[in-house]
């Protein structure tokens, strides 16, 4: 988890950097529809059941590692931050961190077969079918 | 036989505890009293609006073409939303992930696009507008903050009627949680 509170932080300074930085038109423009994203996936992932949601951060730190380029920075200000944020937020969103709990085999075992939640839900039956008949 | 403690099996705990649900429900609330009193202004009940950072900016966004875009004012939409997401917090048991599942997958699907609508706005102060509302980004925070802690009380939902559908039992009579099929699926 304390990586993705890094990374809402990250967020939260990609949303406040243009006004920090003094930065201007298109990468401030970048900076506050990216920042608020990524704050708000990296939130999201603090939650055990939703730590998935950190990946979607991954696509987001590419973007504005390559936003310089593609979107032709010049202020080298805007360059440098977009970068290192970026950087910093895919390496981020890789933690997965420790889960303590268990959730009868995630959000896949909603469409798999053979998943923990249907046989932990068979035994269970199981037990209560075999007291019934003692 | 343990008793039932309305675990999910698999899990570890119940999702739909109060002591789960409580701390959204309280946030929702929350949400609703800021953006009500953020509807106020905007219905023009009240002639001024709390803004300690950004000057007149809260006045500049809250009066925007963005927030009039519908007939209501988009403060009292959120308002709504919130009231939405308290309610179906609220509503039904500590097992109701298996007894109602239809509150608990509302639930879910409410809470989800309030925070998706919050973050766009978010994003179209300084955009479009070039200024920050506090109390916006206030409610925006919370509309998010509820998405995690919802989440898991909907995939114990959803488990559930994957095993419904496994034990080829009536998924309309699961999801509406009629008496007849409730202790079949567990």
């Amino acid at each position: 988890m304390r990586a993705q509170v890094i990374n809402m932080f990250l967020g939260i300074w990609l949303m406040s950097s243009p006004a920090i930085l003094g930065l201007e038109g298109t990468p401030a423009s970048n900076a506050h529809i990216v920042g608020p994203v990524v704050a708000s996936f990296a939130l999201i992932s603090w939650w055990e059941a939703t730590r998935v949601v950190r990946l979607y951060n991954l696509p987001l730190g590419a973007w504005l590692v390559l936003a310089p380029w593609v979107l032709g920075y010049t202020a080298s200000a805007a360059i440098a931050n977009d970068m290192v944020i970026g950087i910093l937020i895919m390496g981020l969103s890789l933690v997965k961190g420790k889960i303590d709990n268990t959730y009868g085999g995630g959000w896949r075992a909603v469409w798999h077969t053979n998943t923990p939640h249907a046989n932990a839900a068979r035994l269970q039956q199981d037990y209560t079918d075999k007291n019934r008949e003692e | 036989m343990q008793e039932d403690t309305g675990i999910p099996p698999g899990w570890n705990y119940n999702p739909a505890s109060w002591g789960q649900r409580m701390p959204i429900i309280i946030l929702a609330i929350v949400g609703f009293l800021i953006a009500a009193y953020l509807a106020l202004f905007q219905f023009k009940v009240i002639s001024d609006v709390w803004e300690p950072f950004f000057g007149n900016d809260s006045r500049k966004i809250l009066t925007s073409k963005t927030s009039q875009i519908l007939p209501i004012p988009d403060a009292a939409l959120g308002a709504l939303g919130y009231i939405a997401d308290a309610a179906t917090g609220a509503i039904g048991g500590t097992k109701r992930w298996r007894t109602m599942p239809w509150i608990v997958i509302a639930f879910g699907l409410a809470v989800g696009p309030l925070g998706f609508i919050s973050v766009l706005l978010v994003i179209l102060q300084p955009v479009l507008y070039d200024a920050w509302c506090t109390l916006c980004l206030a409610t925006a925070a919370i509309s998010v903050v509820m998405i995690g802690p919802a989440m898991d009380e909907m995939l114990a939902s959803l488990q559930y009627m994957k095993r419904v559908k496994d034990a080829g039992e009536s998924k309309w009579k699961a999801f509406w949680g009629y008496k007849s099929i409730q202790g079949k699926v567990m």
